[in-house]
């Protein structure tokens, strides 16, 4: 009665040492480009500012805790200068990482499951669904999609209210979460419909449907694995522009700024009259690392495509 | 190019557009303070005059189909309701006044940008691996990843408050008075020279990108190779096969990358105070005058299905593959 577990147990440990392989191959493949080096350090830095701010700049300075003058240019105490209320820059664009970054990872989860939903949907149902959905995603292509995040921020705003929090994110927050996830994943949405396509003509999708399973099945435990791994290039990319998205609609006062993101900050500058006063230590800090990290990501994103999917690598 | 891709291209704008109309009014009926619930919200109001009022406004009747209907007549004949904030006004005469400034700085922002982007991303293209390839390429990048407005303040300090070559507000000098239409123009221009290397110097960077990963393309390809077997030299292989053809995809590629860079470029204006759409949006935004809001989201809407419209019938005129 052993020998079944035994078969078993190779087979793990077999598949397990092909997977080991893969992900030797593609480190040693992705070590090769050196953009994507540059960019995953990039994003490496920013993470680790993300995860301890405190530990680097302290707790995060408030009008009440601000601890120099205001709009002072950057001296020995403040490295990076001080906003119009006294807090420091340094301070600020620290903590700015984590909120910018969390922002961005959430509104590219959001943007991503969407895109992956409606495509794999109307990829493998196909027929007058496919169609619909298909316009719809056309629709939001060709929409200037950011002038609906205007309309659609105030709305939301109202419906699920401003005052509270989730997870210590606060509302006004959330809402541009699922702004940005609602006005942008139709690209994926059009990648993973025609990944999609390819992969419900594959065997093992076949004999998914000949052993009984349901289209549920077959679409959440064989197109969706098989697709995930497609779009990570594309994910990482949608990555960059969440986060210049979130800037945007900060800066134009969508923001919260009792957890400033780098585009809050810019605002704050910007209504502050920091430009017109020559201020450029106040913007220039949170500008250099949204610059940075939507090019980080955009390297990161360029290399992972060339490696991942490399029917194209022979082009470039 | 077939009528029937005309027809095909014409009825898709027309979809479109109707779905952009239909959205529009979804929109309206979720947006925060209606009049009913301004109405409502008046102390002492009798239950006489909210129901007068609901008659007046037309809202007693069901949302669909007679409300919808309602809307779409008057939509259709240029009527977007009136502005909250300019006591009033309709909102088309609102949007209207402040569509030639986003025009004007739009417009040759985007004949800037195309001009000099394309012939950038052709010239790095072509000397890939070269100096120029990676300063080009590399001032592309950082250029595609900065938000309008940071490059605008970035601007605004060196050349309006550093070196205080140009005016950092407005369109004109406020409460300034001219000798002359020439006189006029000069200071326009002057005004209009920050933002617009602003909004020109972002698009740039897309639009190199984009065009150097087509000639790169467009140089792998047997005819180059054969136009080079033939003996022709490298300027006339760019110039008369590889850019031809390498323009090709990236006509499409802007047209439909309008939508988004619009929303991006208007930001521009803000930094600059410059009196157009963008700005409008920003203020209908803060001081919540939705039905502004909602009306340059149509106007803005309509006016990018115009722009790949008209961009997809010019590129079947330019491609006679195009059929379907």
């Amino acid at each position: 009665m052993t020998a079944p577990t035994l078969t078993a147990d190779r087979l793990r440990s077999e598949r397990l040492r092909l997977r080991l392989r893969g992900w030797r191959d593609f480190a040693r493949r992705f070590s090769r480009r050196r953009e994507g080096i540059v960019g995953a350090a990039i994003i490496a830095f920013f993470a680790v500012l993300a995860v301890v701010p405190e530990l680097i700049v302290g707790p995060l300075e408030t009008a009440t805790t601000a601890s120099g003058t205001r709009l002072a240019a950057p001296d020995l105490t403040h490295v990076l200068g001080t906003d119009e209320l006294g807090r420091d820059v340094l301070n600020l664009t620290v903590h700015g990482a984590r909120i910018s970054m969390v922002i961005g990872l959430l509104a590219t989860l959001v943007t991503v499951s969407i895109g992956v939903f409606i495509g794999i949907v109307a990829g493998y149902i196909g027929g007058w669904i496919d169609t619909v959905l298909m316009r719809i995603t056309d629709f939001f292509l060709v929409l200037p999609t950011f002038v609906l995040a205007l309309i659609l921020a105030p709305i939301l705003r109202e419906i699920i209210g401003t005052s509270s929090t989730i997870a210590g994110i606060r509302m006004t927050l959330i809402v541009i979460i699922i702004v940005i996830g609602v006005t942008s994943w139709a690209s994926t949405a059009r990648i993973v419909r025609s990944q999609t396509l390819s992969i419900k003509e594959r065997a093992f999708v076949d004999r998914a449907r000949v052993i009984g399973g349901g289209s549920g099945h077959i679409m959440t435990h064989h197109v969706l694995p098989n697709v995930v791994g497609l779009i990570v290039a594309n994910t990482v990319l949608t990555f960059a522009g969440a986060i210049l998205t979130e800037t945007t609609l900060s800066f134009i006062g969508l923001g919260d700024p009792f957890q400033p993101s780098w585009g809050q900050l810019l605002d704050a500058a910007r209504s502050s009259g920091a430009p017109g006063l020559g201020a450029w230590w106040y913007f220039m800090p949170p500008g250099v690392c949204i610059v940075l990290i939507v090019l980080a990501f955009t390297l990161v994103g360029g290399a992972l495509d060339d490696v991942l999917n490399p029917r194209l690598r022979a082009r470039r | 190019m077939g009528s029937y891709y005309l027809s095909r291209r014409l009825v898709q704008a027309i979809v479109t557009i109707a779905m952009i109309v239909a959205l529009n009014f979804v929109l309206f009926r979720l947006m925060p303070g209606s009049p009913e619930r301004a109405t409502i919200r008046i102390p002492g109001v009798s239950a006489e005059v909210y129901q007068q009022t609901r008659a007046r406004l037309g809202l007693d009747k069901a949302i669909f189909p007679d409300q919808f209907v309602a809307y779409i007549g008057t939509t259709l004949q240029g009527d977007l309701g009136y502005s909250y904030k300019y006591r009033g006004q309709p909102v088309s005469e609102v949007i209207g006044s402040r569509v030639w400034p986003t025009l004007i700085l739009f417009g040759l922002g985007e004949l800037v940008a195309i001009v000099a982007g394309l012939a950038l991303g052709a010239y790095t293209g072509w000397r890939r691996g070269g100096p120029v390839d990676y300063a080009g390429n590399g001032l592309s990048l950082i250029l595609y990843s900065m938000p309008y407005f940071l490059l605008g303040m970035i601007l605004l300090v060196i050349f309006g408050v550093g070196l205080g070559w140009f005016p950092v507000s407005g369109m004109f000098n406020v409460g300034a008075s001219y000798a002359s239409f020439t006189d006029q123009l000069f200071d326009f221009a002057r005004h209009l020279a920050l933002p617009l290397a602003t909004v020109s110097l972002g698009l740039i960077g897309q639009y190199s990108i984009l065009m150097r990963s087509s000639i790169i393309e467009t140089l792998g390809e047997d005819y180059v190779t054969t136009a080079r077997a033939k003996g022709l030299t490298e300027s006339h292989v760019l110039r008369n096969h590889a850019i031809p053809n390498a323009l090709l995809p990236t006509v499409s590629l802007i047209a439909i990358n309008l939508g988004y860079l619009i929303a991006g470029a208007i930001t521009a204006e803000v930094v600059f105070n410059w009196p157009g759409l963008g700005t409008l949006a920003v203020e209908a935004l803060t001081s919540r005058d939705y039905p502004v809001l909602q009306g340059i989201f149509l106007f803005l809407s309509v006016a990018v299905v115009l722009a790949n419209l008209a961009a997809d019938l010019i590129y079947g005129l330019l491609d006679p593959r195009v059929q379907a």
